[in-house]
């Protein structure tokens, strides 16, 4: 008889056996599969979190900016911040090239004074990036030119405000002069960003402006590619357009040279892979045991058929073959019900808005997980092998018993 | 003649002494005295330096008396803008907010326009000798002319500068150096008062140049390009009602 028969009669004889030994190997794989999908859905979320709210592919500053940024220099400023949006729109592989200008204010509410963080925007450019629109939770969007702005979730409650009502902004101008301005609020936002939720407002670039006292100026221009991995290309090609326009004036900058924001990625994504590789070996370690726990069990079955002439060889590639079967049909199982149980959630999400909230991180209140086909099918493999190959130590002994101790053996 | 030298060097003697028994409570009244006006019209500007360059604001400020002062900006960035102190109350004005800022706590300690002078600094610090306990140090002269030198001690928590230095001139009654301390000692800032002129009866220091030591390589210097002490001030300039105006 074959072995590969004999191996799938042995499966199908004891049943119990091959059911405790799949099921091991079915956790395990399914926990890995999921796992595996909510590390990826956490990175791809922070990446996507620091391009849309932070960084773009690629930022524009003036060259000075980054150096004073703590003053909020707002007269080292993207000067005609237009010509540049417009030529950068027209080259290939852009999605969305939006003006911002970021500024610090004083709010007088009640006679109390908060702390806000205020962004001017071009709200339907902005829809390619931030998709302010769809976080939208009351009112509507403010009007370009209107003195009117939306408050952050989080700044709203904190101010005991809603839309329709106004409020009264202090800041610093480009001048380092003073300026105030009543501003109506015309809706709430509650930001993918738990971190934006807290202080952020955001008002039209254009009354921006004439809040600050600028003039056809921005604090930077971002840029969103189709293709990341573009970044460090565009920037160059960014740089030989600036220098056509003879904007010397200006720095450009991949998001992953942006401060230690990529460093931090890279470092979330080195930790997030320890926990894996950590997950991963305490798998193993309940697939190995399991089965070798199930080969020393049959010694007797072992003596067995060398008694009746199965060589040592046979025995061993019999028993890899059982193990073989289980692990495949087991991880096959597995990684299914570990993509069954990502699906919906890749969909529905998972609220985490309890955990970071207050946490000064770009990280989503809702996490996605995202199915990573390339390490579900490794998993996939890797559980098959790992069972396949943790019966060759126990089966290898027992094929070098002697028939008659094997058969002494309980 | 014998007996008029004696008497003469006698007088002299008593003379000196008792200018130099002034004690620091006269000194700041006399300062005080001099500083005070009841209708007074600044046109000045502020010439505030820092790492990022130079930049002008130019106000016309209104006193009346110690504890009334109004100051309305008007270069072209920040023009209408106004500051109105009322006794320890400081109000905010900008043209296009539609409410009175009413400045409270450690924003009375931020900066005016970016510059080293505060808006405490910029609209009066009230009555000296109701804050502070003052201690004559001792006599200096600076530039050739003699100076008392005082120490200040604040008399309650709370004020700005817990600690100050003066060096005022025993002539004009002119404060023309001023350094603010913190409570554990650390200087704060740094105050020079200069070209100083007779108007109206009173000495008048037409530049004053202050350095917050709190920020790196910044300076503000402030100059009156006229001063009237008799202005015609309209009435009720000095309340909430004529701010929004």
């Amino acid at each position: 008889m074959k072995l590969a028969k004999i191996a799938f009669r042995n499966i199908r004889r004891n049943r119990r056996r091959s059911l405790l030994s799949g099921t091991a190997i079915v956790v395990a794989t399914m926990a890995i599969t999921f796992l595996f999908s909510y590390i990826t859905g956490f990175l791809g979320d922070y990446e996507s979190n620091v391009v849309r709210y932070l960084t773009g592919h690629v930022r524009i500053r003036h060259v000075g900016y980054d150096e004073n940024e703590q003053l909020n220099p707002l007269h080292l400023s993207v000067a005609n911040y237009k010509d540049v949006v417009r030529k950068l729109e027209a080259e290939d592989g852009v999605v969305a090239v939006v003006p911002r200008t970021r500024f610090f204010t004083a709010i007088y509410r009640n006679d109390q004074t908060f702390e806000g963080i205020g962004l001017g925007v071009d709200f339907e450019r902005e829809q390619q990036m931030m998709r302010i629109q769809d976080s939208l939770v009351q009112g509507r969007l403010p009007r370009s030119g209107e003195r009117e702005m939306i408050l952050s979730a989080g700044l709203a409650r904190e101010l005991d405000l809603e839309a329709g009502e106004k409020l009264t902004l202090l800041t610093k101008n480009k001048y380092m002069g003073m300026s105030g301005m009543t501003f109506l609020v015309t809706g709430i936002v509650r930001f993918q960003v738990a971190g934006f939720n807290d202080s952020f407002f955001l008002m039209p670039i254009d009354t921006a402006a004439r809040f600050l006292k600028m003039d056809n100026e921005a604090t930077e221009v971002l840029v969103m590619l189709e293709d990341s991995k573009q970044a460090d290309a565009f920037v160059e090609r960014t740089r030989g357009i600036l220098a056509n326009l003879g904007r010397d004036d200006l720095s450009v900058q991949a998001w992953t040279k942006v401060g230690m924001i990529y460093g931090m990625i890279r470092y979330a994504q080195n930790i997030y892979d320890i926990f894996a590789l950590i997950f991963f070996l305490l798998a193993s370690t309940v697939i190995v045991n399991t089965t070798m726990m199930v080969i020393y069990e049959r010694m007797r079955e072992i003596g067995t058929v060398a008694a009746m002439g199965m060589t040592p060889g046979e025995i061993v590639r019999l028993f890899f073959l059982e193990a073989f079967y289980i692990g495949a049909i087991a991880a096959f199982i597995g990684v299914l019900i570990g993509v069954a149980i990502t699906l919906p959630l890749a969909r529905t999400g998972i609220n985490v808005g309890g955990i970071t909230e207050g946490v000064d991180m770009e990280l989503s209140s809702v996490l996605y997980p995202r199915l990573n086909i390339r390490s579900t099918v490794f998993v996939f493999f890797y559980a098959t092998a790992i069972a396949s190959l943790a019966s060759f130590i126990p089966s290898r002994r027992a094929a070098k018993i002697e028939p008659v101790e094997a058969l002494r053996a309980v | 003649m014998r007996r008029i030298m004696p008497l003469i060097m006698a007088m002299g003697l008593i003379a000196t002494l008792s200018m130099s028994a002034i004690t620091a409570e006269e000194i700041i009244a006399n300062v005080e005295r001099n500083k005070i006006n009841e209708a007074e019209r600044i046109d000045g500007s502020m010439t505030i330096s820092d790492r990022f360059g130079s930049r002008v604001k130019t106000f016309i400020s209104y006193a009346a008396g110690a504890d009334k002062m109004l100051l309305e900006f008007t270069n072209p960035e920040e023009k209408g803008q106004k500051i109105l102190r009322l006794k320890d109350e400081i109000y905010l004005y900008f043209p296009e907010a539609e409410e009175v800022i009413h400045l409270q706590g450690s924003a009375l300690r931020d900066s005016v326009m970016g510059s080293d002078f505060s808006y405490e600094d910029m609209t009066g610090e009230g009555d000296i000798l109701d804050q502070y306990k003052v201690t004559l140090l001792g006599e200096e002269n600076i530039d050739g002319r003699k100076h008392y030198h005082l120490e200040l001690e604040a008399r309650k928590r709370g004020l700005a500068y817990p600690k100050q230095e003066a060096w005022i001139d025993a002539e004009t009654w002119v404060m023309t150096r001023a350094n603010s301390y913190s409570l554990s000692g650390r200087l704060l800032k740094e105050m020079e008062l200069g070209d100083i002129r007779q108007v109206a009866g009173k000495y008048v220091p037409h530049y004053i140049i202050m350095r917050d030591a709190m920020k790196k390589n910044s300076s503000t210097e402030m100059r009156i390009q006229s001063i009237d002490l008799q202005a015609d001030l309209p009435p009720d300039i000095f309340s909430l009602e004529e701010l929004t105006w």
